[in-house]
């Protein structure tokens, strides 16, 4: 018998393979995410309706010509916003039905949501936002606890508990136009952000029911955070920078110190090692906030540690014998450390004045400015002996950096006499070259007529 | 034999003492020495120039640094550098005077032609010399004069476009301009001075002595009378050179910025007539873009003052006269340019 032509063959084969993949082929629509399975929202199948950029899409077709601007421009604010996308579309918040022409469409058996109340909203946009299944859809990189966050945090208690005015997530991010955080056009947007706060927590009418204060934005504005902030330094904190966005909670005292530690990081482990923090945890004082203040933390000095007018030192410790010495000894020592420093630079800068380039003087600078830095840390141990150790560091560098100046104009001064010495002498040379010039003139005047 | 005896005899010094004692100056006027102080002052740039060279480095990214280095931090490089740079200014200075005392004289006239053409060439290479010394520093002033100097060079007739370019190693100043400039500061342009000066030196003790009778005035022998008075006025030189290197500065300034404007700088001393000319120079003359005229003007003047000797033969007082209302036209030029 004659086999089967192997052509023949795979073509079957291919057949076979294709009627198995295409009803599977069909049934899958890329761009749709799959139907939810029991999803608190219920809202995900609705998201494959038509949105206002589809033609078909009778929300915008009927909304986009109603004479009430309260209807009409939601739809075309929607079209700059973050969410314009077929798989969102009106629907994705407000249900109803987008394929009836009719006022069937806002029907209650579709699920219409003509005002999401107070309450609803943070439900409505977590039901997406909470989703990472559907988010890693829309953009990988986009977080999904914030619902969570939310509801751990004062904002979302309130809400919880009812009081509608507390901010709910659209009342920072905004509605129909709403733009990702990192448009310069969001009100959540870090150049935004201290603006959006104090919309709210600097009115004295709508803080005065909660008992708080009202000027953490003025002090922010004046401190050395938000004068860096508005200088441009991106790494200055605004007031999410502290306290969290979606889990906004007032850092509490013994936690302050993590708060700042998140950026003061070296800070924070030198005060915990120190007797503050035990004592400060026993007595319920707020850690840094006790002697830097909070929002109008001002530019830490060295005048702070001591027992002068300006020292905080004094706000607690006024007729402390011991810690008063502590205050004064350390106080003493950044004085001198501050004093030895500005001598090594001052001497750099008059050499330099005078055209001199001392080798490894800029490294030795270097030097003292890294113990510098250092010593505004270890401060935070409030141990004169861990100071000390500093202090002599700067001390070392310091004098290496003076010698070096100091052999530089040493040699500039040697070679300066070495100069008036060759010009002395080319002098005598010049005299005594003009002196037998002189000479042959009067020798030839005695020898010819 | 004595040690003197022994030597004179290996150099065959009767002869060369013959030869000087036939030769007679006339006894006044400090013209006479003009050329030895121009020949010690090039002397002292080849032997400042070589310590400069043993520190300087010529990259665009670190050359004004290391002339800082040289001046601030090298052993006696504060000294060698001021003496370079004030040296480089008396070399250009005595080189003009002894030419125009020359043609004042009328003394490139036959047989002194030789003397005559290696002279101009040798203020040829002594400019280029200026030009290139003060590139390399690197300095915001060192990139101004880079740039307007080259700009001039455009307007060169003929070979001004090529000019332009190979100053500048490119269409624009850049660290490539900087390579030229030291390969020619110390190689090129010292290499064809020597061969010149050699020339120059070679043609003026070759040629005839001038005859003791011709000279009007009292004389003195070349030697030893001569030289003792030629060391009288280089050791006077030394002194001044001295005095203004060690009490008056000359800073290095600013690195090089192509950010800063250059308006309103001025060139060195001897290019202020050119740049007077090129800023006074109406847009068109007779039918060639302004500067390209008169600076193709001025390079056709410098090739007839190449050819003088063989133009003016005989040496008219009418020379000497035009010497003079040049010499007066460049100051009055200068001081357009600085005012």
């Amino acid at each position: 018998m004659r086999s089967p032509s192997p052509l023949l063959l795979a073509l079957f084969a291919g057949l076979l393979v294709l009627l198995g993949v295409l009803p599977s082929a069909l049934a899958v629509q890329p761009d749709v995410p799959p139907a939810p399975a029991a999803s608190s929202s219920g809202g995900l199948a609705s998201r494959a309706l038509p949105s206002p950029t589809d033609a078909t899409n009778t929300c915008a077709s009927c909304h986009g010509t109603l004479t009430d601007n309260k209807l009409r421009t939601p739809t075309k604010e929607y079209l700059h916003s973050v969410h314009r996308d077929e798989r969102i579309g009106c629907v994705g918040c407000h249900k109803g039905d987008p394929r009836d022409p009719t006022v069937g469409a806002h029907s209650p058996s579709t699920g219409f949501i003509p005002h999401p109340t107070h309450a609803e909203v943070p439900q409505i946009c977590g039901g997406c936002h909470s989703d990472a299944a559907y988010i890693r859809r829309i953009n990988s990189r986009l977080p999904v606890g914030q619902l969570a966050l939310y509801s751990l945090s004062l904002h979302g208690k309130l809400t919880s508990a009812g009081d509608t005015a507390a901010p709910d997530c659209s009342t920072c991010h905004g509605k129909h136009d709403l733009q990702p955080p990192a448009s310069p056009l969001s009100p959540v947007n870090r150049a935004n952000v201290a603006k959006l706060c104090s919309g709210c927590h600097a009115s004295k009418d709508r803080m005065s029911k909660y008992d708080i204060r009202t000027d953490q934005f003025d002090k922010w504005t004046k401190s050395v955070h938000g004068q860096a902030f508005a200088a441009g330094n991106p790494n200055a904190p605004t007031c999410t920078g502290c306290h969290g966005a979606h889990a906004s909670t007032p850092p509490d005292a013994s936690s302050v110190a993590r708060a700042c530690g998140r950026c003061h990081e070296q800070e924070m482990q030198l005060f915990e090692q120190s007797p503050h923090s035990q004592g400060f945890r026993k007595r319920g004082l707020a850690q840094c906030v006790a002697c830097h203040s909070n929002h109008d933390v001002a530019r830490a000095s060295a005048n702070m540690v001591g027992i002068g007018p300006d020292a905080t030192c004094m706000k607690c410790h006024n007729h402390d014998d011991k810690p008063k010495q502590v205050a004064s000894d350390i106080s003493d020592l950044l004085r001198s450390s501050r004093e030895r420093a500005a001598e090594a630079r001052d001497a750099v800068a008059r050499a330099t004045a005078a055209g001199l380039r001392v080798a490894g003087a800029a490294y030795s600078l270097d030097q003292v400015a890294t113990a510098e830095q250092k010593i505004r840390a270890i401060v935070h141990t409030l141990d004169p002996a861990r100071v000390q150790s500093m202090v002599d560091d700067i001390d070392k560098s310091v004098t290496e950096t003076l010698t070096l100046v100091a052999n530089a104009e040493k040699a500039r001064k040697e070679e300066r006499r070495g100069y008036y010495t060759a010009l002395a002498l080319a002098g005598l040379l010049l005299i005594t070259l003009a002196l037998k010039t002189l000479q042959l003139d009067r020798r030839h005047r005695q020898a010819g007529p | 034999m004595s040690a003197t005896g022994w030597l004179a005899d290996r150099i065959g010094w009767t002869g060369i003492e013959a030869s000087l004692n036939k030769r007679v100056v006339p006894r006044h006027g400090f013209i006479f020495y003009l050329g030895g102080i121009t020949l010690f002052l090039l002397l002292v740039q080849v032997a400042s120039g070589i310590l400069l060279t043993l520190y300087y480095q010529p990259d665009a990214a670190v050359a004004h640094a290391s002339v800082e280095r040289i001046v601030g931090e090298v052993a006696y490089g504060d000294l060698v550098h001021a003496v370079h740079v004030w040296a480089a200014d008396m070399f250009v200075a005595s080189l003009l005077l002894h030419m125009f005392t020359v043609v004042v004289r009328r003394s490139f006239r036959s047989p002194h032609e030789l003397s005559w053409v290696s002279g101009i060439l040798l203020l040829v290479l002594g400019v280029g010399q200026a030009f290139t010394g003060a590139v390399l520093p690197w300095s915001e002033r060192a990139y101004t004069d880079a740039r307007v100097g080259s700009e001039f060079a455009r307007f060169v007739p003929f070979i001004g476009g090529w000019l332009h370019r190979f100053m500048r190693g490119g269409e624009d100043v850049t660290s490539s301009t900087l390579a030229h400039a030291f390969g020619f500061h110390v190689a090129v342009l010292p290499a064809a001075a020597t061969m010149v000066v050699a020339t120059h030196l070679f043609v003026l003790m070759r040629r005839p002595p001038r005859k003791a009778e011709t000279i009007t005035g009292p004389t003195i022998p070349l030697f030893p009378d001569f030289f003792i008075r030629l060391a009288v006025a280089m050791t006077g030189v030394m002194v001044v050179l001295l005095s203004l290197a060690i009490f008056v500065e000359r800073p290095v300034g600013p690195p090089a910025n192509p950010g800063v404007s250059s308006a309103g700088a001025l060139p060195p001393w001897y290019f202020l007539p050119v740049h007077a000319i090129v800023r006074a120079a109406p847009k068109e003359l007779l039918g060639f873009e302004g500067p390209s005229f008169l600076i193709g003007a001025a390079c056709l003047l410098g090739l007839l003052l190449l050819a003088l000797p063989f133009i003016d033969r005989r040496g008219s007082r009418l020379t000497a006269w035009l010497a003079w209302v040049v010499l007066l036209a460049l100051i009055f030029l200068s001081f357009r340019a600085i005012t």
